[in-house]
């Protein structure tokens, strides 16, 4: 990185427009260049290149007849979408879990560092932080199963201790009530630990400069994290928090689709699983298509939108 | 500057564009070399067929797969098929599981194999339409073999009257109920035979201490999330096999009928005496019949051969005395004894168009089907070759290959019967059956005479095939709610408005319209 810096420096003190030097310039830092080609190839390959088959949202598309034979149709998928009385439901739905996930599941890592910074036994927190860390490497399919094992009122142990002192048991798994709440304790303890490595080694650069003088001038632990911990990772959690503002949408195709049964479909229906269905299993390709990029026009929306008040906040942005 | 080294990057960009094309240019190059490979043997087939076959088409076939690491493909079970049918077999095996899904991503990418299993699903349906796969319709008496297929189940794999594949057929009456016997006999009861007696040993099973270990540990009948059990048993209830003929001789679907209500208060009766597992709702399906084998549930309604499976989990390798399971097809309802039919097959060969190009093509894949019908690929399909994976002492088999947890089996012999069809019958060898096997086979002849058929079975609505997922999710889980007590009849009369909302008028109106078009060609 330090090179790169460096090498854009120099011609802007030298000749500014000598493209003689600009060429020797990247014959110069030729590697450096090259080891961006991967990336740049990835991104092209598999982000900007399938860009094209978004056209499909706007044919009759038939994947036998190919792109060019299938019959252009312009809106009409986008008319079906929004009239479609489930259409509503599923964007209530995907709105209401995208909001949760950011009221709840963000914010946990944070909370977690931010504990986990107050720990002084290294040993310990280590434990801690491996511990966390660890569900993060089970596949929901194997949550979704130990869900199902914990959660069951047919002898699961979180009914059996609830029967215990309640004298009935709760039907955490086929009632609609409960639905968002087991899916955002999923998240939250599949993904936490992950989250919180980030924070952690974003407040390893706080100095310790900083709280010596904060606890000089008489601040608690409170005003501490307040006053120090929290300013110096602020970048940190406005720049994840625009990163997860582009996937507001997405909601993690596989967890809902196990969790999903016939008794909380009401809520648990949201695009990713619509998608699926409409797409893959029903072969709607035209249709589904429609649907993913209403989706993405919305993301993009919020993305800028999160950028335009982080701004305005005067905070560091992506781009 | 500023603007110089956006030149710069654009130009960088523009060489990565072009590295990438390179890159994709080639890749497609390997493909279509490959595609050429095939072609260049399809066209030595050409050849070939005109001076009496002597070389080998190459022909391709995907199918799913249920071995866990797929077939090898030096499989000498393989190579004598393909020595029996003169053809180079090159399989595609998918795991079962991801199988539709695979279908649909082949169909899409227009790279079809030669062969195709194709289940009815709406993208089949409209791939046929559109002409990717071959109308053998006309073809099929050509064939020794193939004309022997039964006509109903072709009528039931047919989409607008055409045939798009040969089916894979499957007994029609397979679906029956298993029950232990042990606690039968415990209690001094029989097999059920008509509703009451089947709510009595349900209810017995529950309350009376049927594994007598003087505890309250057993319930009466598993379910999980999977809705076959209750289709099933709203048929031997009564109701029609998806859509049935009302008083004006009108189709209309099943839930719109007394029956089927009076079989969802049944149901919601087991449900809230706690007949039936309370979780049934949300339990996965392969956890269902985890409470047979492990003695806390006492009938689950399934397939018949599945208490041959179950029995084996519960002894392996059981012998005669061992055998606690028995299998009834039905119990008698208000209509006398009915069961709910198979479709019969299980899926179609299907002939891709883009592969076999010529009608000389299509004929001799037609042939290969035809000769794959034959005794002995049967045999090498079901049970390899003999002497490597089976052995036959005194007309008795034994396959030697599913010993010691069966590895040599799955890995050259089981899943080449996914592309058999066997539609003039079972012509391989079977192993001795045991009493439980005896029972499951009666059973499933005996069910061939109380199948209810459907009469909208081949019909194809429009409104269905684009909406039908989301018609069927109103219905079905409007059933488990009402079973559960999450709603009551009131709601079930809601999402049948719902359902008709939802397209549910056009598609009564679509499957009659269809229904008479179909009887008038009659």
């Amino acid at each position: 990185m330090p090179k790169v810096e460096t090498s854009q420096r120099i011609p802007v003190q030298q000749l500014p427009t000598n493209k003689v030097t600009k060429w020797q310039m990247i014959v110069r830092d030729k590697w450096l260049y090259f080891l961006l080609i991967p990336g740049l190839i990835w991104f092209i390959v598999f982000r900007y290149v399938p860009m094209w088959g978004t056209l499909i949202a706007f044919q009759n598309y038939s994947p036998f007849l190919g792109f060019w034979g299938s019959e252009w149709v312009g809106f009409t998928h986008f008319e079906r979408l929004f009239q479609n009385p489930d259409f509503y439901r599923i964007l209530r739905n995907t709105l209401i879990l995208a909001l949760y996930e950011t009221l709840f599941v963000f914010p946990a890592p944070i909370i977690l560092a931010l504990m986990l910074n107050e720990i002084r036994f290294t040993a310990y927190k280590r434990t801690i932080q491996t511990l966390v860390y660890f569900p993060n490497f089970l596949s929901w399919v194997i949550v979704a199963s130990l869900t199902y094992v914990f959660f069951t009122t047919s002898g699961g142990i979180v009914n059996v201790i609830i029967e215990r002192f309640t004298g009935s048991t709760i039907f955490f798994l086929g009632d609609p009530e409960w639905f968002r709440t087991m899916i955002i304790g999923q998240q939250i303890w599949k993904n936490v630990g992950f989250g919180t490595i980030i924070f952690l080694a974003a407040l390893a650069n706080v100095s310790k400069e900083q709280y010596e003088a904060a606890i000089v001038d008489g601040a608690g632990r409170f005003r501490r994290m307040w006053h120090v911990t929290l300013p110096a990772i602020r970048h940190v959690i406005v720049i994840l928090l625009i990163l997860n503002m582009g996937n507001f949408l997405d909601q993690g195709f596989q967890q809902i689709y196990l969790m999903t049964n016939s008794l909380n479909r009401s809520v648990a229906d949201v695009f990713d699983v619509y998608i699926y269905f409409s797409g893959i299993t029903q072969g709607a390709f035209s249709h589904s298509t429609a649907v993913g990029l209403f989706k993405g026009v919305v993301g993009i929306i919020l993305i800028l939108t999160t950028r335009y008040i982080a701004k305005k906040l005067k905070q560091e942005t992506l781009f | 500057m500023k603007k110089n080294s956006l030149r710069f990057f654009l130009s960088l960009l523009a060489l990565i564009l072009i590295i990438g094309l390179i890159g994709c240019s080639s890749d497609s190059s390997q493909g279509t070399s490959q595609n050429q490979d095939t072609s260049s043997n399809d066209s030595s087939s050409d050849s070939s067929n005109d001076n009496e076959s002597q070389e080998r088409m190459s022909v391709t076939i995907m199918a799913p797969s249920f071995s866990p690491e797929g077939l090898d493909s030096d499989s000498p079970a393989l190579k004598a098929i393909e020595d029996y049918t003169n053809m180079d077999i090159n399989l595609q095996l998918v795991a079962n599981a991801n199988y539709e899904d695979r279908f649909n991503v082949t169909l899409a990418s227009g790279d079809l194999p030669h062969i195709m299993v194709a289940y009815k699903t709406p993208s089949f349906i409209n791939a046929a339409r559109d002409g990717a796969f071959w109308d053998i319709t006309d073809y099929l008496d050509d064939y020794e073999n193939l004309r022997q297929a039964n006509e109903i189940v072709l009528n039931n794999t047919s989409i607008d009257g055409r045939i798009y594949g040969v089916y894979r057929s499957r007994p029609l009456g397979r679906n029956a109920a298993t029950i232990n016997t042990e606690w039968l006999d415990n209690l001094g009861l029989d097999i059920p035979t008509t509703i009451d007696e089947f709510y009595e040993v349900l209810r017995a099973f529950t309350y009376d201490d049927p594994n007598q270990s003087g505890q309250d540990d057993t319930y009466g009948m598993v379910v999980s999330e999977w809705a076959g059990p209750w289709n099933t048993m709203q048929v031997w209830m009564g109701a029609p096999n998806k859509w049935g003929h009302d008083e004006n001789g009108q189709l209309k679907p099943d839930f719109m009928f007394d029956e089927y209500r009076e079989a969802l208060r049944f149901f919601k009766k087991l449900y809230d005496e706690g007949l039936v597992n309370e979780d049934f709702a949300v339990m996965d399906s392969g956890q269902w019949f985890d409470p047979i084998v492990n003695g806390t549930a006492g009938v689950v309604v399934d397939v018949a051969d599945q208490a041959n499976r179950l029995q084996n989990r519960i002894t392996e390798n059981y012998t005669e005395d061992d055998i606690i399971l028995d299998v009834f097809g039905a119990v008698e309802g208000p209509h006398g004894l009915r069961n709910l039919p198979t479709a019969g097959y299980h899926g179609v060969l299907a002939i891709s168009r883009t592969s076999v190009t010529t009608e000389e093509e299509l004929r001799r894949v037609l042939q290969f089907l035809n000769d794959l019908n034959d005794e002995v690929p049967q045999n090498l399909a079901y049970n390899g070759v003999e002497g490597i994976h089976h052995e036959v002492n005194d007309g008795v088999l034994d396959i030697i290959a599913q010993r010691d947890g069966g590895t040599l089996f799955d890995r050259e012999v089981r899943d080449l019967n996914q592309f058999q069809m066997h539609v003039s019958g079972d012509l391989f060898l079977k192993a001795p059956q045991t009493a439980l096997q005896k029972r499951q086979d009666e059973v499933m002849e005996a069910n061939m005479d109380i199948v209810v058929a459907n009469p909208a079975e081949p019909l194809i609505s429009p409104t269905y095939t684009e909406r039908g997922q989301q018609l069927d999710n109103i219905i079905d889980d409007a059933r488990i709610k009402f079973i559960v007590g999450q709603i009551d009849e009131d709601g079930l009369d809601e999402a049948i408005a719902l359902w008709l909302r939802s397209g549910g008028e056009e598609y009564i109106a679509e499957i009659n319209e269809a229904y008479q078009i179909a009887q008038a060609a009659q």
